[in-house]
């Protein structure tokens, strides 16, 4: 029902359009047909060998591995034959397609098959200009690539290197990455090693752009360009200042370097201790004791608003005096007195009382071990107790004795 | 006592040297004495022996090994040495003193002796001196055999600690029995027939070696509320429980040894030592030094004193009111 309802109504739009279309058609006669032809039809037709770079110097006693393309524009595709003519005495040339030695190549229709010529260029080749020609050659069209090879002494190998950021800020403790980019300008493929020198002490590791592994060197293919990623760390205990790191990267007698600096603020560094070193104390139960404690700042900055608080049992006191250090200079020691008061339902025994100084971003704890001892006192109202014990017997034997 | 005004010249213990020294050699050549020691012995060498063994297969370092042969609980035997000794030790004292006025009465021996130059004082204090030091000899035999065996079996000497601790324990253990040969001796006092104190005496002990801790339960589980709203809560019902047992002179003695032997003891009771450590911030496990554990089981050690005192002097009292001529 469904299907015979959209016949009708199918057939019905078409007459309607028909319809239209007649009405139109003195309006549309007087615009030029454009529909008529495919859109991306290219203007040539043809089988090309394509290189881009025909003229190529090459070194005795090195491979030379050059790219050509067999373009196919608005051809039936078919088998062509691949040979290459030319090849000087002693030379060796090879098609390659793939990685792999081919004789022969199809490309389809409007598309290209990606080849290498590969010249094996002997070691006691003479300077001279040597033509190779790569030939396609099909049923019945033969196209020609000729490629001169100059003997000669090439471009040595080239690297630059180049920082994104080549100076960074920051703390003792931050993390120094900078990101540099390495480029083999040279015309073949390069294994690059790289290397930093930094101040004494510094720690340096390289990685890849986004990688994690570290690594020593890099592989970088003719003309391409890649990302590595130098992490330096500093010594904690390092001055505030510059510190500037040589990042050299080496390949076949090429090198490059570029300077990254290290732009250290200093920062301080909390260290909390007691003032013998002696991290235990006593106490006595319900009653005061002091214990000295020593904040220092073993960093290259000072501390401002070093803020003290303890964590102590239960309903136990504690004081600190005074309770905030305006500043502490760097290797400088300050003394506070924390006053500690076990609660009197405290029983005798070994407690933990934890004291911690705070600075902006820092801070320091140290596990203070209370040993709490009880008061004599009820010992001696023991000693009262049998005494008065004692008291009752001799009451006792004045009243009823020496009978 | 008018009359008496006279007669109450000199010390009120002339005569109490000869006194101590015939009852001490009474004592310690009666046959009664020596059944009661090698009871004594025996209940105490069984668990000290089980214990040894299982201490020396132990490996772990322990800062008071030579304490635990009195307080480990050997697994064959469900008694420790200590607990053995709380049980033992007032049925020797009681052995000692339950006839020791109401026999010389019943002997005619009494109005004899009291007719030497001497205060019944003289003659009370004595007995009791002369049981006392009988207990002590018996029980400095027992603590030396238990030493000498830990020596020998464990091929490790005491450390100072330790010793003063095993000497403060033995002097616990002796006003222990003190307490108890009071009691008998209360009894001898109050009792003519010797049969009849020495079951009063008997009947105490197991009153408070059965009974009492029951009744004690009994009254706390009528105080507990329905619900508990605070942990000091639970910790108040926990002292008042511990007060009705402490009546008893054997817990007091069981706390005084736990206190001296066990050095980690901080607090009796298990709940008292849970809160403690764990919401007081008490670092667990750690030992007491001796004069803190001593100040820990210091009004136990009173109680025991005080009570052997008192209730000295109530059969003191009684003895000086008696009529002893027969």
């Amino acid at each position: 029902m469904v299907m015979l309802s959209k016949k009708t109504q199918g057939s019905k739009m078409r007459r309607l359009i028909a319809l239209l279309a007649l009405v139109a058609t003195p309006t549309l006669a007087a615009l030029p047909v454009l529909a008529a032809d495919p859109p991306a039809a290219p203007a040539v037709k043809g089988l090309w060998l394509l290189t881009d770079y025909p003229s190529q110097t090459v070194r005795p006693g090195e491979v030379a591995n050059i790219r050509f393309k067999l373009q196919n524009a608005g051809l039936v595709p078919e088998t062509l034959a691949l040979s290459v003519d030319g090849v000087p005495a002693g030379w060796k040339a090879d098609v390659l397609g793939g990685g792999q030695p081919v004789a022969a190549a199809m490309p389809g229709i409007n598309e290209s098959t990606s080849l290498t010529l590969r010249v094996d260029v002997p070691k006691d080749a003479k300077p001279g200009s040597q033509t190779i020609t790569v030939q396609a050659k099909g049923a019945n069209q033969s196209i020609d690539l000729p490629v001169t090879l100059t003997i000669g002494t090439e471009a040595p190998a080239k690297l630059t290197l180049k920082a994104r950021l080549p100076s960074l800020m920051g703390t003792p403790r931050s993390a120094y990455e900078y990101t540099l980019a390495v480029s083999n300008d040279s015309g073949k493929d390069l294994t690059v090693a790289m290397s930093a020198q930094a101040p004494a002490n510094f720690q340096t590791s390289f990685t890849e752009g986004y990688g994690t592994n570290e690594i020593s060197s890099i592989p970088i293919e003719a003309g391409q360009s890649k990302d590595i990623k130098v992490k330096v760390t500093p010594p904690r205990d390092v001055k505030a200042g510059n510190y500037p790191v040589l990042v050299k990267v080496a390949a076949e007698g090429a090198t490059a370097d570029q300077r990254v600096t290290l732009q250290i603020s200093g920062q301080g560094r909390l260290a909390l201790s007691a003032k013998d070193g002696r991290l235990s104390g006593e106490a006595q139960v319900g009653k005061t004791s002091d214990y000295t404690l020593v904040v220092s700042n073993d960093g290259t900055a000072p501390l401002e608003e070093v803020e003290l608080s303890g964590s102590v049992p239960t309903n136990w006191k504690v004081e600190f005096n005074p309770k905030t250090i305006p500043s502490v200079a760097p290797n400088e020691k300050k003394e506070v007195q924390v006053a500690v008061t076990p609660s009197d339902k405290t029983i005798a025994g070994d407690y933990v009382a934890s004291f911690r100084a705070n600075a902006k971003g820092e801070s320091s704890n140290a596990d203070f071990r209370i040993t709490v001892t009880t008061s004599t006192l009820w010992g001696i109202v023991g000693v009262g107790i049998i005494a008065v014990a004692l008291l009752v017997l001799l009451g006792a034997v004045a009243r009823f004795g020496r009978r | 006592m008018p009359r008496n005004q006279g007669s109450r010249e000199g010390s009120p213990f002339t005569g109490l040297g000869p006194v101590f020294l015939k009852e001490l050699s009474d004592h310690l050549s009666s046959t009664r004495m020596m059944v009661l020691t090698l009871f004594v012995i025996v209940f105490g060498a069984l668990p000290v022996g089980f214990t040894l063994q299982e201490i020396r297969t132990v490996t772990a370092s322990d800062q008071f090994l030579f304490l635990r042969i009195f307080t480990v609980e050997p697994e064959r035997m469900p008694l420790s040495f200590v607990v053995a000794l709380n049980f033992m030790i007032p049925l020797m004292a009681i052995g000692l003193g339950f006839d020791s006025v109401n026999s010389e009465f019943n002997r005619r021996t009494l109005s004899r002796v009291l007719s030497q130059p001497l205060y019944r004082d003289a003659l009370l204090l004595g007995k009791f001196l002369g049981g006392l030091a009988t207990l002590a000899v018996a029980l400095m035999a027992l603590f030396l055999i238990v030493f000498g065996a830990g020596l020998l079996l464990l091929g490790l000497p005491p450390r100072g600690p330790e010793v003063a601790r095993g000497i403060a324990f033995l002097l616990v253990a002796i006003a222990y029995g003190g307490v108890w040969l009071a009691v008998a001796m209360l009894f001898s006092v109050i009792f003519r027939s010797t049969a009849t104190s020495a079951l009063c005496a008997l009947g105490l002990w197991l009153f408070f070696f059965i009974l009492w801790p029951m009744i004690a339960s009994a009254i706390t589980t009528g105080f507990t509320p329905a619900q508990f709203r605070s942990v000091d809560e639970v910790l108040t019902l926990e002292q008042f429980s511990s007060a009705l047992a402490r009546l008893s002179p054997g817990t007091l003695f069981g706390e005084a040894v736990l206190g001296l032997l066990n050095p980690e003891t901080k607090a009796f009771g298990y709940f008292a030592n849970l809160v403690m450590a764990q919401t007081r911030g008490m670092i667990p496990g750690t030992p007491l030094p001796l004069d803190q554990s001593l100040l820990l089981i210091w009004p136990q050690i009173t109680g025991l004193i005080a009570g052997m005192i008192v209730l000295f002097a109530i059969a003191y009292i009684v003895f000086q009111r008696e009529e002893v001529r027969a």
